[in-house]
């Protein structure tokens, strides 16, 4: 089939309900996929972005739901990995993902705080990826703990980050339960931004939120 | 000597009933940095957003959002600080560093920084300045604060307020000196409110001028944009940081924001709000308003009686998104509201087109102008665009679906529609 950009010709169809992806966002992206095979690239290379855009087609049906499971995977991590950060400036947690998306939560982290190693370990992979302060990437098959204090050892006590070492877990709690008014209680909306599967998430799993999930929780406990 | 904790648990729900939550972008990236992009700044600067978490009523908790004192010599009638037994106030590097804490766990992307009036406006407003310049030149966090303005702040006050942080609120709480005699009664509306609400656009549009000014200056002169930071960190050596904003961006980036209670006051309708906010939109440059429906507080001059429905605060959310985002004026929501001067249930877009196409007759795509086609519900601001650009390219649309893949919601707009002289439904079935 012929590959054209069919933008003056067929607008209506370009200018579709879903935005799509150029051919150049899904080479990128889709290989981030766990089920990702090449066939898709193939296809994707035969067919017009015209119907790579139409969200009607089968293909970009398929293309389109892959895309949004990498990067809402992506976007749940940022939103939901907890970390901490020693005093030697090296901020670390735990993530679950299935697809490789680590080096975009890694650049979440490194744009915070770009002074800072960010060492992140992937339950699903079981491997640990680091990202420098000059944002180099590097993943290595060696428990968290091990390589958070390897990194450290090479780095001096800093002030700034030895003068924020004291437990927050209790701090967020207390700020969260402070938060909530009880007569605007919302079960189905707080289940529509917090979606059951998040909990299962590392930084979800004891979250306080959590807490609040089941319907049996007397929450005038956390009221006062 | 209460603890941190004891004092977030405390401060932080005094402050819960203050809606205005969302991060808005804190700078952006058309302007130079002062201090280059040195690693040293922490924090994100372009993404507003990422919400860490949520509170069972389904509201995000991205900000650390607490009161710095509860001490007040206010007596408003609603608030929850004025009966608080337990008053505390936090200390600004205390304040600082709990923030930081929770920045590194990820829980929250920025700072909300109210306050109940502990002596004067501007004593408290010093201290609260005190815990943002820690945060800015200590942490060097360059991420997002909202700031609050106590009412009878001093000018000096806020012109430093605003070059430090990137949004700054001003509660009117009721739409009118009277309506707010009756809650807060201590609190001038004129002089407290708008008049600073005032403050803060010219403020704004003076150093956003002149900044801009400069920049384009330098630009000609073929300095670049490492003169320009140069020239601001001279500057900031001479001056002190308040002379402009503390990297160099266009103060107020995220605006100006205001809040109302609703449903304190019996008497006042939507209409009223609604006029008030306006005319804030278009007098004083306000950003967005937010609505918070009111709760009674035991213990409190208003505690027995009954809470605004949340139902209220929806309708007014989404009326408030037709004046700001698409441009409607305030006579269209004159034939809506009843007479009572408040808003019917249901989707008050809806009502008002029922009310438009009584008159006018459905409306065809292929001749309507963007602001027309805006009228027509299931048709926001990104289908009204593509439809005229479209247009533009002379595509004409001849049927139903063209619409729908250009993102109509059919479902919503087919009443209101003609295309090529037919109508799908009749308007009469929904009038
Ligand atoms: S000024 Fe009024 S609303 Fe604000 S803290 Fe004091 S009493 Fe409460």
């Amino acid at each position: 089939m012929k590959t054209r950009n069919s933008n003056n010709i067929e607008p209506l169809r370009v200018a579709g309900r879903y935005k799509g992806y150029s051919k150049e966002e899904l080479k990128r992206n889709l290989p981030r996929h766990c089920k990702f095979s090449p066939y898709i690239l193939k296809q994707i290379n035969n067919v017009a972005d015209v119907t790579l855009r139409n969200s009607g087609s089968p293909l970009a049906k398929k293309i389109n739901r892959m895309m949004k499971e990498v990067f809402s995977e992506a976007y749940r991590a940022k939103q939901f990995t907890r970390t901490e950060i020693n005093n030697r400036g090296v901020l670390y947690g735990v993530v679950l993902l299935k697809h490789d998306v680590i080096d975009l939560v890694l650049r979440y982290f490194h744009e915070r705080w770009p002074k800072c190693i960010v060492c992140l370990y992937n339950e699903h992979s079981r491997k640990t990826s680091l990202i420098n302060e000059k944002g180099f990437i590097k993943e290595i098959k060696v428990p968290l703990i091990e390589v958070v204090e390897m990194v450290s050892e090479k780095h001096p006590i800093m002030p700034y980050f030895d003068d924020i070492q004291f437990s927050g877990k209790d701090i967020f709690e207390t700020l969260y339960k402070s938060q909530f008014i009880k007569k605007r209680e919302n079960p189905h909306y707080f289940k529509q931004m917090i979606p059951d599967h998040c909990y299962k998430l590392p930084g979800m799993r004891n979250g306080t939120e959590k807490r609040f999930l089941n319907n049996n929780r007397k929450l005038d406990e956390y009221i006062f | 000597m209460p603890s941190t904790l004891e004092k977030i648990r405390i401060l932080g729900a005094n402050s819960r009933y203050d809606i205005c939550a969302s991060t808005a972008s804190s700078r952006t990236d058309k302007y130079p940095r002062l201090f280059g992009k040195s690693n040293d700044w922490i924090g994100a600067t372009s993404s507003g957003g990422i919400c860490h978490s949520y509170t069972p009523d389904g509201r995000c908790v991205s900000l650390f959002k607490t009161l710095y004192t509860n001490k007040c010599i206010y007596s408003c009638k609603y608030c929850y600080s004025s009966i608080c037994k337990h008053k505390l106030s936090f200390t600004p590097e205390e304040y600082a560093r709990t923030f930081m804490k929770l920045y590194s766990m990820n829980v929250v992307e920025g700072v909300f920084i109210s306050s109940g009036v502990c002596g004067s406006a501007d004593a408290v407003t010093e201290e609260m300045l005190e815990a943002v310049r820690l945060l800015r030149f200590k942490y060097h966090f360059q991420g997002y604060i909202h700031f609050k303005c106590l009412p009878g702040l001093s000018q000096y006050l806020l012109k430093e307020a605003i070059s430090l942080s990137d949004r700054i609120s001003i509660n009117s709480e009721a739409s009118n000196k009277e309506f707010l005699a009756e809650i807060a009664e201590q609190k001038d509306f004129t002089n407290d409110i708008i008049l600073r609400q005032r403050w803060l656009k010219s403020l704004r549009e003076k150093y956003n001028e002149k900044t801009i000014k400069e920049l384009k200056d330098l630009e000609q002169d073929n300095y670049g944009k490492l003169s320009f930071q140069e020239k601001m960190i001279k500057e900031r050596r001479k001056n002190g940081y308040k002379a402009f904003r503390w990297d160099g961006a266009p103060i107020l980036n995220g605006g100006q924001t205001t809040q109302f209670v609703l449903g304190a006051v019996e008497s006042e309708t939507d209409w009223d709000l609604l006029n008030r906010i306006d005319w804030q939109y278009r007098k004083v440059d306000i950003r967005r308003a937010y609505f918070s429906a009111f709760i009674p507080i035991e213990g409190t001059p208003l505690g027995h009686k009954k809470p605004a429905p949340l139902e209220r605060e929806h309708r007014l959310y989404q009326t408030d998104w037709l004046l700001r985002i698409y441009n409607y004026n305030l006579n269209d929501l004159k034939d809506i509201v009843d007479e009572t001067g408040n808003l019917p249930n249901g989707d008050p877009k809806i009502h008002i087109a029922r009310v438009y196409f009584k008159e006018h007759g459905p409306l065809d795509p292929n001749h309507s102008t963007y602001q027309e086609l805006l009228r027509i519900p299931g048709i926001g601001p990104i289908s009204a665009k593509r439809i005229v650009n479209l247009r533009a390219k002379k595509i004409t649309f001849k049927s139903r679906s063209d619409l729908k893949s250009v993102g109509v919601v059919l479902k919503r707009a087919d009443p209101f529609l003609k295309i090529n002289g037919h109508n799908q439904t009749t308007l009469n079935n929904f009038i």
